[in-house]
């Protein structure tokens, strides 16, 4: 099990929310952790066996999901590693 | 100001639609409306999930957007597998669902259901229209999302009381498209493509939906590549290509299997390595490296690990990364394989051997002919034996693997292409999970021809048991089926049923000549099963052949 951190910028949508997770669960990973401030952004911990560029690339297929990266202390453990 | 209704109905002759399939209902009565003297053509089907599929027929055949309209609740709720199969098999399509009024939602109202929920998993995207203002906007978004990228079904949700509300219409928008991000390793590629000594084109459903297959075609020609094609590929090369070994995967030819186990790079366009092409995804193509274009990036690396992708337009890549190659003695070789393991249409006995039955009319349809099929043995068979001149010709539900698929997907086929004949290759099975649209035919009178290949039972599942199951039967057996052409007869389809040999070529002629629709009843052995097979968790080179 690896655990990533993602930040997603999204547009304020009633339904935004619900699909993101939707999709999360779908692809096979796990919410362990979510901050929400505003309506606009995220913060969401998520853990799977899976890669976590499986569940990156599908969130930013949502049509209301403006970007969505890893967080950037895990960004940089990664490029480390890399 | 118009109403809502109104707006919906301009803002679908803006798009370009000509015709749309729906069924009427309480929270859609507004549009509906406003249909009645619109030139938006509108072709009653006889449940809402004819309508879905008939629009996606459409769409499938034509490459634009296929339409559907239904009312809230059950209406909406019988769209949903029809949306699924769209997003499955990336389909454009438009669906158009009343709603109850605003002031209604979350009350557990008369024919009320969540759709916006139910839709997130089924379509690109889904608008729920809480705004009249917003009504024009959402329509002209829903168009463009529809078809650009990677195309697939999006749902606009609309209030009744949206629908009646006055507003000033807003025509569709100039779409800027993004940039994509398409940059290229093209010397990369090009160094791949010199370094493999076994290297093949494996081609998806993509190429069509890109507009491609003419880019596809040269890029083969060019490089002298041999080349494979998934279920949704067929008809993206042409038939007779050197090198060109049909379909792959479960049920694909032995020497398309062989080669893709033996190739040392795969170019795969438009496609995206699904389990029923792998077999065992680990020990797909396991010599070979990887070059993945698609136009979707979470396609890249899901499944198979690229050495090298591309998103973007296909149109573009495929003329740039087309350079000659000296793979004369492979493809050689491949085309050795492939006269070595064609299959043989040689059938002893009276009775009708389907795959030479569909190898036979696939010869005698007229040019541009369009066979929608459903799913099942004969959908295998139809993919096996007959030949297709374009993938808008050959409509199967891929992803999704829908029963009931054929015969509204035939119709809205015929509706795009009137010029073109519009045949179904349905089984007994699959005929009778969307044969309300029979009516659909009579009503609009569609010349649509339909040969049910009858083996009086759920063949697949049948096989399977057979092979799988110990020969244990369960709910397998159709031979309680009704009379096909009497059952025609009673939506004035003319018809008839064969079950000898020497009967096709009579049968088949009055078909192929006969002005409107027709039906051709077909019945065959259920001792007949779909070869080869690559069993389930076995590598493609596994592949299971009929006993001797």
């Amino acid at each position: 099990m690896t655990q990533h951190t993602l930040f997603i910028e999204m547009n304020p949508t009633a339904d935004v929310l619900e699909r993101i997770l939707r999709i999360t669960r779908h692809r096979g990973f796990t919410v362990a952790n979510m901050q929400m401030s505003c309506a606009s952004a995220m913060q969401v911990t998520v853990t799977s066996e899976r890669p976590i560029a499986l569940l990156t690339r599908q969130l930013d297929k949502l049509y209301d999901v403006q970007q969505c990266r890893l967080a950037p202390a895990l960004e940089r453990a990664v490029a480390a590693r890399a | 100001m118009i109403s809502g209704a109104e707006a919906v109905v301009r803002a679908m002759a803006d798009h370009g639609v000509e015709t749309l399939f729906g069924y009427p209902g309480g929270a859609i009565m507004p549009v509906y409306d406003a249909l009645y003297d619109s030139p938006v053509e509108h072709l009653l089907c006889r449940h809402e999930q004819g309508a879905g599929f008939a629009a996606v027929g459409f769409a499938r055949a034509s490459g634009r957007v296929g339409v559907c309209l239904a009312t809230s609740g059950p209406g909406a709720t019988n769209l949903i597998t029809a949306l699924a199969d769209a997003m499955m098999d990336s389909v454009p399509v438009v669906a158009i669902t009343g709603q109850v009024p605003r002031a209604a939602m979350g009350t557990d109202a008369f024919q009320e259901i969540d759709l916006l929920g139910m839709s997130l998993s089924c379509t690109k995207h889904s608008f729920l229209v809480t705004d009249p203002a917003e009504l024009c906007d959402t329509l002209h978004r829903a168009f463009a999302l529809a078809a650009e990228g990677r195309p697939g079904p999006v749902l606009v949700d609309i209030p009744k009381d949206v629908q009646l509300a006055q507003l000033d219409y807003v025509p569709p928008f100039r779409a800027v498209a993004e940039a994509a991000n398409d940059t290229f390793e093209l010397e990369r590629a090009h160094a791949l493509l010199r370094a493999a000594k076994k290297p093949l084109l494996y081609a998806g459903g993509g190429v069509g939906m890109a507009d491609a297959v003419s880019q596809l075609r040269e890029f083969i020609q060019i490089t002298g590549m041999p080349s494979v094609t998934t279920l949704k590929g067929i008809g993206s090369v042409a038939p007779g290509t050197p090198g060109h070994l049909g379909m792959l995967g479960m049920h694909g030819t032995k020497a398309a299997n062989l080669a893709v186990q033996q190739c040392d790079l795969l170019v795969v366009v438009g496609a995206r390595f699904d389990d029923r092409v792998t077999g065992k995804l680990d020990t797909f193509a396991p010599h070979a490296k990887v070059i993945h274009l698609d136009i979707d990036p979470a396609e890249i690396d899901k499944l198979r690990v690229a050495m090298l992708s591309y998103c973007g337009d296909l149109r573009r890549v495929l003329p740039e990364m087309a350079i000659p190659l000296h793979v004369e003695s492979w493809r050689e070789q491949c085309d050795a394989s492939a006269q070595q393991t064609a299959p043989s249409y040689e059938h002893a006995g009276p009775l009708i051997y389907a795959p030479a039955l569909l190898n036979q009319l696939s010869q005698r349809l007229p040019e541009r002919a369009i066979v929608s099929c459903d799913v099942g043995q004969h959908q295998m068979w139809v993919a096996q034996h007959m030949t297709f001149a374009s993938p808008a010709d050959h409509l199967s539900s891929a992803g999704l693997g829908t029963m009931g698929f054929g015969l509204p997907v035939a119709i809205g086929a015929q509706i795009a292409r009137p010029e073109h004949m519009s045949v179904l290759v349905s089984g007994d099975g699959s005929f009778m999970m969307n044969v309300q649209e029979l009516t659909t035919i009579k009503r609009a009178r569609l010349p649509v021809k339909i040969v049910i290949l009858d083996n009086q039972r759920l063949g697949m599942v049948k096989q399977w048991q057979e092979l799988f199951f110990e020969q244990r039967y369960s709910e397998t057996n159709l031979s309680d089926n009704p009379d096909f052409v009497t059952m025609a007869s009673a939506f004035d389809i003319p018809g008839r049923q064969i079950w000898r040999k020497d009967q096709i070529q009579d049968a088949m002629q009055e078909m192929l000549s006969s002005e409107g629709p027709y039906l051709l009843h077909v019945s065959i052995s259920e001792q007949e099963n779909v070869w080869p097979l690559v069993p389930p968790g076995a590598a493609n080179d596994q592949m299971m052949e009929p006993q001797a």
